[in-house]
């Protein structure tokens, strides 16, 4: 399960989506997160998932990888869906007991799971197309005008690089000291929520020492390579516009625009 | 104690592109007091085949039989398996979390639902067994030095008094100093206790020089299994898959290829200057 | 004067108890004098805790002498404004080869330090190209350094110091957490670097088999350098080198051990063939 979360992990490719300027991805994504919420009938959803299904094909990466994602937040969605489905007033379709699921509810919870599903497909697929560094290098430019208002957007963009490239690394070591804790008896599985609350404790305390350590290291070997902070440095791949770019802000505001005009039909 | 190995392979994420065989029909047996050394190029599937052996892995073929029962049968008991076949993983100092030292490693003994007292008896045998000093008891894990912390993680598998020890790689990372201390701690422990020994190993030297017996592992497969002298004769071989043998058996094999009537048997610089001498002994 | 130099390196902090109070000093480097010259391969070697690792970290200004100077190509380290002339000057490279790594593409891990040092980027593509291509990974250029094995990740490692174009480079330990494949690819780097491209190498390790390569020795313990030469002149002193408790390759004891015996071998034997040829004589 540790090894599914495709958050963070880069699939190499050639596709034009994966050479396109990061700031692109970016705003598409947030552009389509933004849209997901701004329609609630059919057509809506139609028009996102023709979106989306022409980005998945674009991007040249297997379906299966994007999928893997969901699997992580399986709970969160049941959650989501029963909550909608039981707890929105309306139309009685089903009674049983005390609980009641009505028309509304259903509508609700099924536009909900799809909600929800295609926020982490579409956020997956920004981050399985653009390599972190890539990502924050992105995230920087954009930012940069907060610069203005003393925002460490460098700085900040520098953490958020250093932390998902250190994602992979520190779930191995998870991996590694759950076996090594279990290897000595101990149970992540059964028993009560405060018994598994306690049981995480042989876990994360060593977690958080050695992402210390790894931190510890880590700076000392960026100042050995001159690292200062952002004054001064330039850049191994700049990020410059192509036509390829234009293209793609036009597509996003077209579909940005569609999903807005499906909702008065 | 015995352990039956029939037949297992375990397949890593099966039956989707990334499907990869991390070891294919393994048989072996592993007796009661034996001290095995095994060894195999990174890949080789040295790490997965030991997660099998204390039940952390679950074979996706084949069956293993620990004491004749079958550990895969739906009744079978895998925590107590667990406490019978302790793993020591690669720098086990990774997994200390305790407020001192004791406590670490009392984590095995009370997971295993013992007395306070016997828990804490265990604890005490092992800190000793490992060689550390009551004063260490007390102190936070974290502020005790690298070969220190390790011998403490080791005590916590201890704890658990198992009948078969595996250690994964020991000595790595270890300067030769901790390296010593750490082969000495477990021959140390063998005499006292005659637990059965599973040492994984890069270093042919260490291997040649201490165990009785050598399984080779490669690409998922087990290679050869046969003493020391035996497996080292086929150095050519071990280089051919990532491995090498000590350093004197190049010695004397290239020795003899010169002519000289030596046996190519030697292990160990005691037994390589018995052998020279013997041999050139004449002429002086 | 060498490329590095130090004079009486004295460095000493103050060992804590568990609840923060001063428990006395630790004197980690005692009087340390070093003279390194352009194009040497040196080799320091000392068990843990001997202090080996502190004195190099005082080549590229991570520490600073609490007595003593260190200057490196003639820069005194313990000038503040000279820290960053001293880091471009002496690359390191450090023992645990995933907490090194900055990008997420061998690439751009490489030219990480380039970029913090202001070079153009048409400059920084070129010195990507060269160092991937001295320490043998161009064909890894595009691959996700978390992929790699050990020795791989190492090498990188190695490419992005070489990158800065620096005169010297420390490497501490780089290959206590490698297997023996990993061992080897990083030494063969190493001494490729010091033969071809001529750059100054200061190797930081606790094995003497990876010494033999070496032209300068040093041995340091419990702070002090006690034993310094070539190779040859060391690995020749084997009783001294047990009592400090490294493992001296089972070559040069087997000798050691047959001279003792009455033969009379060549002194400091470094490798199997050395030992056959003598043998055979």
């Amino acid at each position: 399960m540790i090894r599914d979360i495709t958050l963070g992990q880069y699939y190499p490719a050639e596709s034009i989506l994966h050479k396109m300027d990061p700031r692109v991805k970016l705003v598409g994504t947030l552009a389509f997160i933004i849209s997901l919420f701004l329609f609630d009938n059919v057509y809506g959803y139609v028009v996102a998932t023709i979106f989306l299904v022409m980005t998945i094909k674009v991007s040249k990466v297997p379906f299966s990888f994007m999928i893997k994602g969901l699997k992580a937040i399986v709970i969160l969605m049941l959650i989501t869906v029963i909550f909608n489905l039981f707890l929105t007033p309306g139309d009685a379709l089903v009674s049983f007991w005390k609980f009641t699921i009505t028309k509304q509810g259903l509508r609700t919870a099924v536009f909900m799971m799809i909600r929800l599903t295609y926020l982490i497909i579409g956020s997956s697929i920004m981050t399985l197309v653009t390599t972190p560094n890539n990502l924050t290098d992105g995230m920087e430019k954009l930012m940069n005008p907060l610069r203005l208002i003393k925002v460490p957007v460098h700085e900040v963009a520098m953490m958020m690089s250093i932390a998902l490239s250190f994602i992979p690394i520190l779930l191995e070591e998870t991996d590694k000291i759950m076996k090594a804790q279990m290897a000595r008896g101990a149970d992540f599985e059964s028993g009560n929520l405060i018994n598994k609350a306690k049981s995480l404790v042989p876990l994360l305390v060593p977690l958080f020492v050695s992402a210390f350590r790894r931190a510890n290291d880590l700076a000392m070997a960026m100042e050995a390579r001159c690292y200062r902070g952002g004054e001064g440095r330039t850049k191994m791949k700049p990020l410059i516009y192509h036509k390829r770019d234009f293209v793609a802000y036009i597509v996003i505001l077209i579909y940005f625009v569609g999903v807005i005009m499906v909702n008065y039909i | 104690m015995s352990i039956i190995i029939d037949h297992v392979s375990y397949i890593y994420s099966k039956g989707n592109a990334y499907e990869n065989k991390a070891i294919s029909d393994i048989n072996l047996k592993i007796e009661d007091g034996e001290f095995i050394g095994l060894i195999g190029h990174t890949g080789s599937g040295k790490s997965t085949l030991i997660q099998h052996l204390n039940g952390l892995l679950k074979a996706t073929g084949g069956k293993i039989y620990y004491n004749g029962e079958d550990i895969y049968d739906n009744d079978y008991n895998m925590k107590k398996l667990r406490s019978k076949v302790g793993l020591v993983f690669q720098y086990p100092e990774h997994q200390l979390f305790e407020i001192d030292v004791f406590q670490d490693v009392c984590f095995g003994p009370k997971n295993l639902g013992l007395s306070k007292k016997e828990v804490e008896l265990r604890a005490y045998t092992a800190l000793k067994q490992v060689g550390l000093a009551d004063e260490y008891f007390y102190q936070s894990p974290f502020d005790l030095s690298g070969g220190e912390k390790r011998r403490a993680a080791i005590a916590g598998v201890l704890a658990m008094q198992p009948e078969v020890l595996v250690l994964d790689e020991p000595t790595a990372g270890l300067d030769p100093k901790g390296c010593e201390e750490i082969l000495e701690l477990i021959v140390q422990l063998r005499k006292d206790t005659n637990i059965t020994v599973i040492l994984v190993s890069h270093s042919m030297e260490e291997v040649a020089k201490y165990v009785d017996r050598i399984i080779v592992m490669n690409q998922g497969g087990i290679a050869y299994d046969d003493t020391p002298g035996k497996v080292f004769m086929n150095y050519r071989e071990l280089e051919q898959i990532g491995l090498s043998a000590p350093q004197v058996t190049y010695v004397m094999n290239k020795l003899h290829d010169r002519g000289m009537p030596v046996r190519t048997t030697a292990l160990t610089v005691e037994e390589a200057k018995e052998e020279i001498l013997r041999v050139y002994g004449r002429h002086f | 004067m060498g490329i590095i130099e130090t004079k009486n390196l004295v460095f000493e902090y103050i060992r804590r108890d568990k609840d923060g109070n001063a428990d006395g000093v630790v004197r980690a480097v005692d009087k340390v004098d070093l003279d390194i010259m352009h194009g040497d391969f040196v080799a320091i070697l000392g068990s843990n805790g001997s202090g080996k690792s502190t004195l190099a970290k005082h080549l590229n200004a991570i520490l600073y002498p609490t007595e003593g100077t260190v200057w490196v190509d003639g820069m005194d380290t313990s000038e503040n404004d000279m820290m960053w002339e001293v880091r471009q000057t002496t690359g390191m490279v450090f023992q645990n080869p995933d907490n090194q790594i900055i990008g997420a593409m061998v690439e751009e891990d490489v030219g990480f330090g380039p970029e913090n040092m202001g070079v153009e980027t048409k400059e920084i593509w070129e010195r990507v190209d060269e160092s991937l291509k001295a320490v043998g990974m161009i064909k890894y250029r595009k691959h996700a350094p978390n992929k790699l094995s050990g020795g791989q990740k190492q090498r990188v490692a190695i490419a992005g110091v070489v990158a800065m174009h620096p005169k010297c480079i420390v490497l501490d330990e780089p290959t206590a957490m490698l297997d023996p494949v990993g061992r080897k690819e990083v030494i063969r780097t190493v001494r490729a670097l010091n033969d071809v491209e001529k750059i100054t190498v200061i190797l930081i390790t606790h094995n003497m088999d990876e010494v033999i390569y070496a032209n300068k020795v040093f041995v340091m313990e419990n702070g002090k350098v006690v034993m310094q030469g070539t190779p040859r002149e060391v690995f020749s002193r084997v009783e001294e080198l047990e009592e400090l408790r490294l493992s001296v390759p089972q070559v040069t004891k087997l000798a050691y051990e047959l001279n003792k015996a009455g033969m009379s071998l060549p002194e400091g034997i470094l490798s199997i063939d050395e030992l056959v040829e003598a043998l055979c004589q």
